[in-house]
């Protein structure tokens, strides 16, 4: 088992999430997506993102529209959709409830190496 | 100076150095690839297009600048591989979709791997296939071929069936590993390192040959004398397997190349023997009672025996020439299919022909002589001209009648001799022969011509039986039996011994032995008239009181009051009192 693939799929794992997140509160374009994501360093090389995109707009959770672009081609503008919001704010709860509990098992863990 | 290509990336116009354009274009290619299986694969790519003109236009001051391949490794290490693209469907499993195309390319699948064969990769393939190293697999072959043999018919079987890894997909199926661009690439990275490794190695040893013939010794040569020492050793061994397996291949050549040419020859003989009468030819065609056709039974052995020593043949070339062209599967498989067909084509005129045999009848014909009690009667056998005089059963020989008709001929005959209670004495002429049911076989049997004359108290007999070559052998035969009434006389001509059992038994009264003799017909039993006394084997006098025994061993009397045994030991008597 590599280290690198696990690492991958936790990162993986609450991209989706963080997606939803980025687009919250207002309307993004890939590139402007792409670099929150790398600023937190959730993201390492981009390629990933395309397909998670398309498939979170093939669920609905997201839509896009176009806008012309002053330098480079025309870029999608995307934005959460109404089911987006919903299934937002269900992660988001799910996310703080792992968040506890993966701090419980690690602190607990903490403690008894101390 | 660099040839430059113009493309239009996500409507965006670039120039691209043409080395620059070939890595982009690999690398949305391995994309498109590993995106094959995702949904909506197309927007991705068009998404993923219009990303790196971003890139590439952050990158580009003004029109004339030219995207150079620094640029595209660049946007590449900002993109990722093509595998990150991949998303993990186990976690982002949402929507029922097939992904079984998916696992199937990591099963491994069994190849000949011919870039580490030694003689066919068979046994690489095979370790490879478990997981082990080919030294074990090729260990296993030498110990199975001490073991009877079975190993080399194994390893045919393995090499004729299983196809080699020829394409770099079949290569890493052969390993198991994943079928995905990364891999098909780092395999073929390999295969470049191999080469370069290779070539390095040559100049190695050129620049090494050019030190030794300057007597400049390198310091460490003694360290690496062992090591060259062992190396030599293998590498002569190497070449003795090698120029072994030549030989073999050069002998399973030779048997497959002469048994080839052996049965296209006498397919052809046999195809044209209609017109040119080759001789023996037609005792074949005699002998096929079932009627099949015999170019058909020909074709069928041709196929069944000439097929096996073609693999042969091809297996002889395969050894001698390496890079030799397969026949591919197609033609195997229907070599196969055709050597089994006749193998059943075979079978099934095996079996009718056996079924011809199924029934056994017999016609009899029953003639009355003028012998009466008394008489005496002389039996002959009258021999033709054209056959031979023995008996001889289960032969027959093909030949022209007077008329020029093709006549089997039979020499089958057997004469038995039985007394009866009649007044006069009976010839019953028993015409037997086999058949697939019984009308056939009577049939058959009716259709044996044979014949016999009396005159003047001789009967002559006819020492063969003749049939119309169109009726086939098939076991024909005729019995004689001679009914005889009690007291008559009998002499058998001495050349009716091949044709008289040697044995009296089953009513037969008459034994070869006694031919040439005068022999009295007594009820159920017979007499020799004429035998010298030492002729007879057995002394058997019938005396009327129990108690005494006469015969070979001598004289025994056991009473009550008196024991006496005389024979070759002495005379020995006991007294009871």
């Amino acid at each position: 088992m590599k280290i690198e693939n696990t690492k991958a799929q936790m990162r993986k794992g609450v991209l989706e999430f963080c997606i939803l997140s980025v687009l919250k509160d207002e309307d993004a374009y890939v590139a402007e997506i792409l670099s929150t994501l790398k600023d937190a360093k959730l993201l390492v090389v981009e390629g990933t993102i395309y397909p998670l995109l398309t498939r979170l707009k093939n669920a609905d959770l997201l839509s896009y529209r176009w806008e012309e672009s002053t330098s480079g081609p025309p870029r999608k503008y995307y934005s959460l959709t109404e089911t987006g919001h919903l299934f937002l704010t269900e992660l988001s709860s799910t996310w703080n409830a792992l968040q506890n509990a993966v701090n419980i098992v690690t602190s607990q863990k903490n403690n008894k190496n101390e | 100076m660099n040839k430059t290509v113009n493309i239009n990336l996500a409507g965006i116009f670039f120039h691209i150095d043409e080395d620059a354009y070939l890595k982009l274009q690999g690398y949305l290619e391995a994309i498109k690839r590993s995106l094959a299986n995702s949904q909506g694969s197309d927007e991705i790519i068009a998404d993923i297009e219009a990303r790196i003109a971003e890139l590439f236009n952050e990158r580009v001051q003004n029109n004339k600048q030219v995207i150079r391949l620094k640029e595209v490794d660049e946007v590449i290490s900002i993109m990722g591989q093509p595998e990150d693209y991949v998303v993990d469907d186990e976690i982002f499993e949402d929507e029922p979709h097939t992904n079984s195309s998916q696992k199937t390319h990591t099963k491994k699948k069994l190849f000949r791997d011919a870039d580490n064969a030694y003689i066919s990769g068979v046994s690489s393939g095979v370790a490879h296939y478990f997981g082990i190293d080919a030294i074990w697999v090729r260990l296993a072959w030498i110990l199975l071929v001490f073991g009877l043999g079975t190993g080399v018919l194994l390893y045919i079987l393995l090499w004729i069936l299983v196809p080699e890894a020829k394409t770099t997909a079949e290569k890493i199926m052969m390993t198991g590993e994943p079928v995905n661009i990364s891999n098909i690439e780092k395999k073929i990275k390999d295969g470049f390192e191999n080469v370069s490794q290779a070539a390095k190695n040559v100049s190695d040893s050129v620049s090494q040959a050019a030190k030794n013939v300057d007597f400049k010794k390198s310091t460490n040569s003694i360290k690496s004398t062992s090591r060259t020492f062992f190396d030599s050793l293998a590498d002569a061994v190497m070449l003795l397997f090698k120029i072994f397996s030549k030989f073999i291949g050069i002998l399973l050549i030779f048997i497959g190349a002469v048994t080839l040419i052996a049965l296209i020859i006498s397919l052809f003989s046999v195809g044209v023997a209609d017109i040119i009468h080759i001789p023996g030819f037609e005792n074949i065609d005699i002998l096929n009672i079932g009627n099949t056709p015999i170019w058909l039974v020909s074709l069928s052995i041709f196929f069944a025996v000439g097929i096996p020593f073609f693999f042969l043949f091809y297996l002889g070339l395969k050894i001698l020439i390496n890079n030799l062209k397969s026949i591919g599967n197609i033609a195997k498989f229907t070599l196969l299919g055709v050597w089994i067909i006749s193998i059943i084509c075979l079978i099934v005129f095996g079996i009718r022909q056996a079924s011809e045999h199924a029934f056994n009848e017999s016609y009899i014909k029953k003639t009355a002589l003028p012998i009466t009690a008394k008489d005496t009667l002389i039996v002959k056998m009258v021999h033709s001209h054209k056959f031979n005089s023995k008996r001889r059963h289960n032969d027959f020989k093909l030949t022209h009648d007077d008329h020029g008709n093709k006549v089997l001929y039979s020499s089958d005959i057997r004469v038995m001799v039985k007394s009866t209670t009649d007044t006069i004495a009976t010839l019953s002429v028993i015409k037997n022969a086999d058949g697939r049911s019984f009308d056939a076989a009577i049939a058959r049997a009716k259709n044996i011509d044979y014949h016999y004359a009396f005159t003047n108290g001789t009967l002559l007999l006819d020492s063969y039986l003749t049939t119309n070559a169109k009726n086939k052998f098939s076991d024909q035969e005729v019995d004689l039996v001679l009914y005889l009434p009690e007291n008559t006389v009998v002499y058998f001509n001495s050349n009716t011994k091949d044709f008289i059992h040697y044995r009296t038994h089953d009513d037969h009264l008459v034994s070869s032995k006694n031919t040439n003799h005068f022999i009295k017909i007594l009820d159920n039993n017979s007499k020799c008239l004429d035998c010298p006394d030492w002729e007879e084997d057995d002394i058997n006098i019938e005396v009327s009181t129990p108690e005494i025994k006469i015969d070979n061993n001598g004289i025994k009397v056991d009473s009550d009051e008196i024991k006496i045994n005389i024979n070759s030991e002495g005379i020995n008597i006991k007294s009871n009192h």
